[in-house]
């Protein structure tokens, strides 16, 4: 139950921009909400959809316990569509229901709104397929594009929607929430830079699973430091064993990301920005082994083995090549 | 809610509204069945958002009492349970009653089922039709409305609008226009027209029509057709059948109709359709089904139909008038038979106006069915 005050407060700018646009009566046809995890757009989304829907709202704000505000929260409303990645994309046959959806007239009303989540990850063919809709719109349609990187879209998109971006939260503030949580300084830093989600990053504290990860990371860079040769094989028995999803596998090399991170904050001397804190003497060490360059190198293969993971390249392949590729 | 019902007409309700849900749908309500108890009676509504269906079960009819101690109140209900439970029941009556945390208990005998009921304020709100703007017709006669013009809807999603079916009434005369943009089917009958109101066209998507063909009975009662902004609404006496409309003006079509003809050929549709499907057997999978008509001396036509690979057939058939200039003419097999099952009468008139326009295919003597068709340009 979000109000456009609590989004305005989490998204200053665009809440205050789509606000306006409902006041002024001056609602474009296609957003495309570009930010990362956990900066609100999903709730953005729902809560814009519900004031277009809403019919006992004061202002721009909707009344929350009314048919379609309890319908749009519930996912029953008949004329908001929800299109959400089929396993890893959103597939031409998803776009194709959307499309024969908006050649018939509305259930209820003839106001019509969509809301694509993880838009980046549409196919190419559902994106050209969609294209072709958000060029015509029929007069009384809203559509809403969620994505984490915006780059990534087609530029015909693009340049169709009208661009929002939210902001990415505070860390620190992230940080200093999850410390008033009781989360242990060290971890909390590590949490608030890979989410933004606070319930998530309170239940990751909570998971075992993700205490290994962080185990296995250091591990992983020990191996790499000290016994060159054994890397394969902790990959093969240590590492796999233990991600054994494809989101798993990012998580894993996002934290290891992290650690190249501070491997370069250690070169500039940004000790605050450090995560590993209790750490330290492994990263001084760690700075004998890699250079600055060598490091940010490794922070480019780390980043292409993420897309691969996405890629669906197999993962005990990607990480193999990732192990070669940072012994280097 | 509570109410005590009679099995049989439960179970007849439920199959037919049944019709309507579908279990691929993405709005989660959708996969249940509404259930509304008032003092009239029992109305149950299905909907897979493009159809929905309502059907009343009227607490008596003619003396005989179907429902009875009913107390007002509405649920929604899973339908992928519940029409096998109604239809297993021991006992020719069924109670049904839902507590305030919708729960749903329905006894019948010693039987007893406890189901888990949805909120019914989550279901679509389907509009509240108003019966002045609507017209009546029989139900036959709107049957063979749909049967004669909905094959010919486009299948293909590329204009969505031509998978409707267009529906205008003009000049006291309602008119049936379905087109894929290779062939036309059209059919107007008269009708009176409601003093001083003119109904909106309408485009009704082929899909709802063909779903609502099958769910009449032929028969002679009347059915009542209003048209609201977003939806159309079909009533026969205890069914309601709802459909959304395509969205989008539809192309003007009556400027496609030739208005003269080069060559007027009268012959049995019969003894037409079955020599083309002959004609058809050997050029059906490649070549688009095409067979060739030339025109004969004596009232005499050729139909070919030739598939190198394969082989040729040619086979004459005796019109019984052609006038105008000689012909040479292909065209699209399936087309035509459509053309000349929908049409429905013992003598056709096809009037051609050269190779390469679109040709007309109508009874002899009767005005309001139309079937156009566009020739294939051969080699």
């Amino acid at each position: 139950m979000q109000t456009w005050e609590e989004m305005k407060e989490l998204q200053p700018l665009a809440g205050q921009m789509l606000m306006n646009s409902f006041k002024k009566d001056r609602i474009s046809h296609a957003y495309l909400f570009q930010g990362n995890r956990g900066t609100g757009k999903k709730d953005m989304a729902l809560l814009f959809a519900k004031s277009i829907f809403c019919k006992e709202r004061e202002g721009a704000e909707p009344c929350q316990h009314c048919r379609d505000c309890k319908r749009i929260d519930s996912g029953n409303h008949p004329d908001l569509h929800w299109i959400e990645p089929d396993g890893q994309s959103i597939k031409k046959e998803q776009i194709l229901h959307l499309q024969k959806e908006f050649t018939y007239t509305g259930l209820e009303s003839n106001r019509k709104v969509y809301i694509i989540v993880d838009a980046d990850r549409m196919t190419i063919n559902a994106s050209n397929r969609l294209l072709k809709f958000l060029e015509e719109p029929s007069q009384q349609t809203t559509a809403m594009l969620l994505t984490e990187s915006g780059q990534t879209m087609l530029d015909t998109i693009r340049s169709r929607c009208q661009l929002l971006a939210f902001q990415p939260l505070n860390a620190k503030r992230v940080e200093e929430k999850l410390v008033q949580e009781g989360v242990s300084e060290s971890n909390a830093k590590l949490l608030a830079s890979l989410t933004n989600n606070l319930t998530e990053a309170l239940e990751m504290n909570e998971d075992e699973w993700f205490a290994n990860v962080r185990k296995l990371v250091i591990q992983l860079i020990e191996v790499l430091q000290n016994k060159p040769n054994e890397g394969l094989l902790f990959i093969n028995h240590q590492w796999m064993p233990h991600f054994k999803e494809r989101t798993q596998i990012q998580r894993g090399l996002d934290v290891l990301m992290l650690w190249f991170q501070d491997v370069i904050n250690q070169y500039v001397d940004r000790d605050d920005a450090i995560v590993f804190v209790t750490e330290k003497e492994r990263l001084n060490q760690a700075t004998m082994r890699w250079s600055r360059q060598s490091a940010a190198a490794c922070l480019t293969y780390v980043l292409e083995a993420k897309q691969k993971i996405n890629q669906n390249v197999h993962p005990n392949l990607v990480m193999e090549q990732l192990t070669l590729q940072l012994q280097r | 809610m509570k109410f005590i019902i009679q099995r049989d007409q439960l179970i007849e309700s439920v199959q037919n509204v049944m019709k309507a849900i579908s279990s691929r749908t993405t709005i989660p309500i959708l996969t249940g069945m509404k259930i509304e108890a008032s003092e009239e009676g029992i109305k149950l509504t299905g909907s897979d958002s493009d159809i929905s269906i309502e059907s009343f079960i009227p607490q008596e009819e003619d003396g005989i009492v179907y429902v009875e101690h009913i107390e007002p109140g509405s649920i929604v209900l899973q339908a992928k349970y519940f029409p096998d439970i109604v239809r297993k029941l021991p006992q020719k009556t069924v109670e049904i009653e839902s507590d305030n945390n919708r729960n749903v208990t329905i006894r019948s005998g010693n039987a007893e089922f406890h189901l888990n009921g949805q909120d019914p304020e989550e279901y679509p709100q389907l509009p509240q039709l108003h019966t002045e703007d609507s017209f009546e017709l029989p139900i036959d006669l709107l049957k063979n409305l749909i049967r004669q013009t909905v094959f010919a809807v486009s299948t293909s999603e590329t204009r969505p609008i031509l998978t409707g079916v267009h529906v205008k009434m003009e000049d006291g005369e309602l008119e049936f226009i379905a087109t894929d943009s290779h062939r036309l089917a059209s059919r107007k009958i008269p009708l009176e027209q409601p003093e001083g109101k003119a109904l909106p066209s309408v485009v009704i998507p082929g899909k709802s029509l063909t779903e609502l063909n099958k769910i009449l009975d032929d028969s002679e009662d009347t059915i009542e057709v209003s048209v609201t902004e977003n939806q159309v609404l079909f009533r026969t006496k205890h069914l309601y059948f709802l459909s959304r409309l395509l969205d989008g003006n539809y192309p003007e079509t009556s400027r496609l109709i030739p208005e003269q003809s080069k060559t007027i050929v009268k012959i049995d549709a019969k003894e037409l359709l079955q020599s083309v499907d002959r004609a058809s057997l050997l050029a059906k999978e490649n070549r688009n089904n095409v067979v060739r008509l030339i025109t004969k001396e004596n009232n005499h036509l050729e139909i070919t139909g030739n598939s190198p690979e394969v082989g040729n057939v040619v086979e004459e058939v005796l019109a019984s008038d052609v006038d105008g200039e000689d012909l040479k003419i292909s065209f699209s097999a399936k087309y035509m038979m459509d053309a000349l099952k929908a049409v429905d009468y013992d003598q056709v008139k096809v009037e051609f106006t050269g190779a390469m326009r679109p040709f007309l295919i109508r009874p002899v003597d009767d005005d309001q069915i139309l079937q156009l068709i566009l020739p294939v340009r051969t080699y």
